[in-house]
């Protein structure tokens, strides 16, 4: 007499008995992976690995595209104006449109509750930022202005008439914003930055040629007086036809006023503070000359 | 003997380990003891070296530079906290590391009122610029028409100069073949003489109508009150 044995069941008990998966004990699937190819081996030890007779193309060293043996190469024969001096100095402005933007809003992949800066952005995956790239930050551009319906309090590097027009249309705060390099950098990856125990620096003024673009008013420029900027706020919207709403009056005003300070960096966070990720703490400086140093204003 | 009895004891302790954190596992073989045999599985060696942790001794010469700079320290509290024993206020740049950098930044990071200032000398002195030669042009723009009749009547003049020399020539050439009774080359010899001549002749005619002219003035300057008495 035979018994049916329970269904499954030592398959069952060696699932049981093994380990979990992890990437510990995963390896690729046999026939995955592809072994580099071997050249010069065997009967073809002597012969020339398939890179065929002596010169440039065997070696690997050709020269430069664009080389033309050592006649004048055809893009420099034809003169050229200056239009394109310095271009790759020139410091560069990611695009984001309003459309993506309001995008990652609806997909809940930036949160418009509380106020947007570069380190949302990054973190939304909005945009990639490369500071050794010469990349500036980012630029608000106007495409999807027309749908654009969320409120938020953003602050870029640089936006256009129409992007500022269509987000103080929906009771919304825009700033533009400049930041050096190197604080950049800190911005866009602020977890790496903090794990290095390095003080949280001085965010620097803008150089000579960008100053008069941030205390433009009419770029909702952070240097500008804010006076002027209310000013220009009422005139953007008579020069749009819309009516301005009072952000006084709004449930999310504290949100909207957040401003960072001309030397800040992070919300909520002053130059000169540690922060510890481990400890979860933060240092603060207690020398004066220290306090004297990253509280100096301008 | 005591290093045996010390080695049991802890042998007995990780038995006893082992059996505590894998119960379920124990209970499982037992069941089935072949099963383990079957299901063969070849983890991959942990390559953590956990036994003998590297602590980088800051005096060894085999340390790496980068390991000994304040920068690393920074490093090892930023992952480890407090843990990694480093003096929090090493954190911060001493004073003579802040005064370099206060001095770099004074150097190479001017205030914002002087950046405004040089901003603004500067558009000044391009409004100036473009002002002076917008009002250069201004000037030579309202000279033009002048310029431009001046240059027109100066044109004129020279075609007509020219004109007449030709008339002329031409008038002395038939002249001359009316005298000689054929064709004359202008380079010809008599020919050239003969203008002379002309020319003279005209010059005597020329001087004479002046002096009728100076005498006709002196004399008429005395006649009139003849004529009209």
């Amino acid at each position: 007499m035979s018994f049916p044995k329970k269904p499954g069941g030592k398959a069952l008990e060696v699932l049981q008995t093994l380990p979990r998966i992890t990437l510990a004990n995963l390896r690729p699937e046999p026939g995955a992976t592809k072994t580099d190819k071997r050249l010069g081996r065997g009967q073809h030890g002597g012969n020339r690995s398939g890179r065929g007779h002596k010169g440039e193309r065997q070696r690997g060293n050709r020269p430069r595209l664009g080389f033309e043996g050592g006649q004048t190469p055809f893009y420099l024969v034809i003169p050229k104006y200056g239009y394109n001096d310095g271009h790759s100095r020139r410091p560069q402005y990611k695009p984001l449109s309003l459309k993506r933007l309001q995008y990652l809003i609806d997909l809940g992949r930036i949160d418009p509750t509380q106020p947007i800066d570069l380190t949302q952005l990054v973190n939304a995956r909005g945009v990639t930022i490369q500071p050794l790239k010469r990349d500036y930050g980012v630029q608000l551009v106007d495409e999807g202005a027309d749908s654009f319906a969320a409120k938020i309090n953003i602050e870029v590097q640089r936006a256009s008439e129409g992007v500022i027009a269509a987000i103080e249309r929906n009771g919304g705060v825009i700033n533009t914003h400049f930041y050096d390099p190197i604080s950049l950098g800190i911005l866009i990856k602020p977890v790496p930055f903090f794990m290095r125990g390095q003080p949280i620096p001085k965010r620097m003024m803008p150089g000579e040629d960008m100053v008069p673009y941030y205390t433009d008013a009419e770029n909702r420029g952070y240097l500008a007086d804010p006076e002027k900027i209310q000013q220009a706020r009422r005139a953007l919207a008579l020069k749009y036809g819309y009516t301005l709403p009072d952000i006084s009056k709004d449930e999310l005003y504290r949100m909207l006023s957040m401003r960072k300070d001309v030397r800040q960096i992070f919300f909520g966070l002053a130059p000169g503070w540690v922060v510890n990720m481990s400890e979860k703490k933060i240092l603060k400086p207690t020398d004066e000359k220290l306090l004297k140093y990253y509280s100096s204003e301008i | 003997m005591a290093a045996s009895i010390l080695c049991g004891r802890t042998m007995l302790c990780r038995t006893f380990k082992g059996i505590s954190c894998s119960k379920t596992l124990l209970s499982a073989n037992s069941r089935s003891g072949l099963l383990l045999q079957t299901a063969s599985y070849n983890p991959k060696p942990l390559k953590l070296n956990l036994r003998e942790p590297y602590i980088p001794a800051k005096d060894s010469e085999k340390t790496p530079e980068w390991q000994k700079t304040a920068r690393y320290d920074r490093k090892l509290f930023g992952r480890y906290g407090s843990a990694a024993g480093i003096d929090p206020a090493s954190l911060w740049p001493s004073h003579e590391q802040l005064d370099k950098i206060i001095a770099e930044e004074n150097e190479w990071h001017p205030p914002l009122a002087v950046l405004l200032k040089n901003i603004q000398a500067k558009e000044e002195e391009a409004t100036k610029k473009r002002l002076e030669k917008e009002k250069l042009i201004a000037d030579n723009m309202a000279k033009m028409p002048k310029m431009m009749a001046d240059w027109r009547a100066q044109k004129q003049e020279t075609k007509k100069k020219i004109r007449e020399a030709k008339a002329r020539r031409a008038k002395l050439l038939v002249e001359a073949r009316e005298c000689f009774g054929s064709t004359v080359d202008p380079r010809n010899k008599k020919f050239m003489e003969m203008v002379e001549n002309l020319e003279k002749d005209e010059k005597k005619k020329k001087k004479l109508i002046k002096r009728q002219q100076r005498d006709e003035r002196v004399t008429g300057s005395v006649t009139p009150p003849e004529a009209s008495s």
